[in-house]
């Protein structure tokens, strides 16, 4: 469930990630009153088993199964807020109907992690690197994104949005900075599946924070709500 | 939709505007007022009366007629106030009789979806009335959804350190509830606030 509002008198109005058929819209109707069908069940990021009647606009709820609301998850402000971005950035870069078991996948395991670990806001960005690099959106870290030379990884590069990468020292001269460090726990996000596999100490974490942020923010349509509130929080 | 009544289309347009009412009641509603034209001035001089006499409370900001309500000015307990999102949850705690305290109502709850910060809610209000001092405990009695659960825990952060004992409302299988039929989530939680014998 990547999000839910009130709809109607008694309705919820759901925004669904599923496996088969990628991201839907549909009413779970009265959602708000029926004890038996849905309560609890259509809050944001809980994970369901449902029966669904797809339809073109918006499908039909006709029951769902709770696997888990995440517990862990709503026990602290901090994870309920990250799980809440994670949420929503799925929510945008996915169009409807398209079904993409490998985001669901790394969110589902987002979630879990969030979930049973520990807060750590190097999963964060190991969430955010691996939903680019899904998308069809990952950054160039091994060769400048403008002119194409190889990047050894022996110095600091720029990094642009725009140009899509990296750039060696000859194409960019501002833009954030980004040491070889940095590059290289990047790489290493990218090529692991696992999350906790990569831990970025505190100066990669606010480089790699910057470059992704920006890399986010080139891509979407519209600003994220719960980055504001994530801001808020001093995250 | 309603070709030849102008002002019968505009009063049809405001109906839908009301939460739960979609075009075919707003029509349903518009006949039923136009059949019956002594409902229609009593109906719209509540609506006036409402609006002129209706203002929220600037301590507790429930609704009421006389500022400060009722509650806040009676002799109730005062060293408990307990926090609700809207003033008809407010209305609910009263029904139920349970609470003897006072209320405070933000008049929202925390949003990480929809960006709702604390910010945007009575917080800093809550925090003068505890500033003034007397109140020993907080009832945080916000929903059980992932929006009143986030305003419960960003309230006890704030509350927990200066000392006052922060209360939630309990969670769990409703009375006559029968076991079989209750959700996994509301068990699970039900089982986690489990209370001693
Ligand atoms: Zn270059
Ligand atoms: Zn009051």
């Amino acid at each position: 469930m990547l999000g839910a509002m009130d709809y109607r008198e008694a309705d919820r109005l759901v925004t669904l990630f599923t496996l088969e058929h990628g991201k839907l819209k549909g009413v779970a109707a009265g959602a708000k009153r029926s004890v038996r069908r849905f309560a609890g069940v259509c809050e944001p990021f809980a994970r369901l088993r449902l029966q669904i009647v797809l339809r073109e606009g918006l499908s039909r709820l006709q029951g769902a199964d709770l696997v888990t609301v995440f517990p862990g998850i709503r026990r602290e402000l901090v994870k309920i807020a990250h799980a809440g971005y994670a949420c929503e950035l799925t929510d945008q870069f996915l169009p409807e109907g398209v079904s993409n078991p490998r985001l669901f996948r790394l969110l589902v395991s987002y979630l879990e992690r969030l979930d049973g670990a520990s807060f750590s806001a190097s999963d964060r960005r190991f969430f955010e690197i691996n939903l680019l690099k899904i998308l069809g959106y990952r950054p160039a870290l091994g060769q400048c994104a403008s002119c194409g030379m190889e990047l050894t990884g022996e110095e600091h590069y720029r990094f642009s949005a725009a140009a899509g990468g990296l750039l060696c020292s000859c194409c960019g001269r501002v833009g954030p900075s980004v040491s070889p460090q940095t590059v290289a726990l990047l790489g290493r996000a990218l090529s692991s599946g696992r999350f906790g596999a990569v831990t970025f100490q505190p100066t990669s974490l606010r480089e790699a924070g910057t470059l992704l942020d920006e890399a986010i923010a080139g891509h979407l349509v519209r600003p994220l709500k719960s980055l504001l509130f994530l801001q808020e929080l001093g995250e | 939709m309603v070709h030849n009544s102008r002002s019968l289309t505009k009063l049809v347009g405001e109906l839908k505007k009301l939460p739960g009412v979609g075009e075919k009641t707003a029509l349903r509603l518009a006949f039923h007022l136009m059949k019956s034209p002594a409902n229609v001035s009593a109906l719209a001089e509540s609506l006036l009366e409402v609006r002129a006499r209706v203002r929220f409370c600037s301590t507790c900001f429930g609704i009421t007629e006389n500022d400060p309500c009722s509650i806040c000015t009676g002799d109730r307990d005062s060293s408990a106030i307990c926090v609700v999102e809207e003033s008809q949850d407010l209305l609910a705690i009263e029904r139920s009789g349970a609470f003897h305290g006072r209320y405070h109502v933000l008049q929202g709850a925390l949003s990480p979806l929809n960006g709702v910060t604390p910010a945007q809610l009575r917080i800093s209000e809550l925090m003068r009335r505890i500033e003034a001092g007397g109140v020993r405990e907080v009832v945080l009695a916000t929903n059980f959804s992932v929006e009143g659960e986030a305003t419960a825990l960003y309230l006890t952060k704030l509350l927990k350190p200066l000392g006052i004992r922060v209360t939630r409302l309990a969670h769990g299988i409703p009375l006559g509830g029968d076991l079989e039929y209750i959700d996994a989530a509301t068990v699970q939680r039900a089982m986690e606030g489990r209370s001693e014998l």
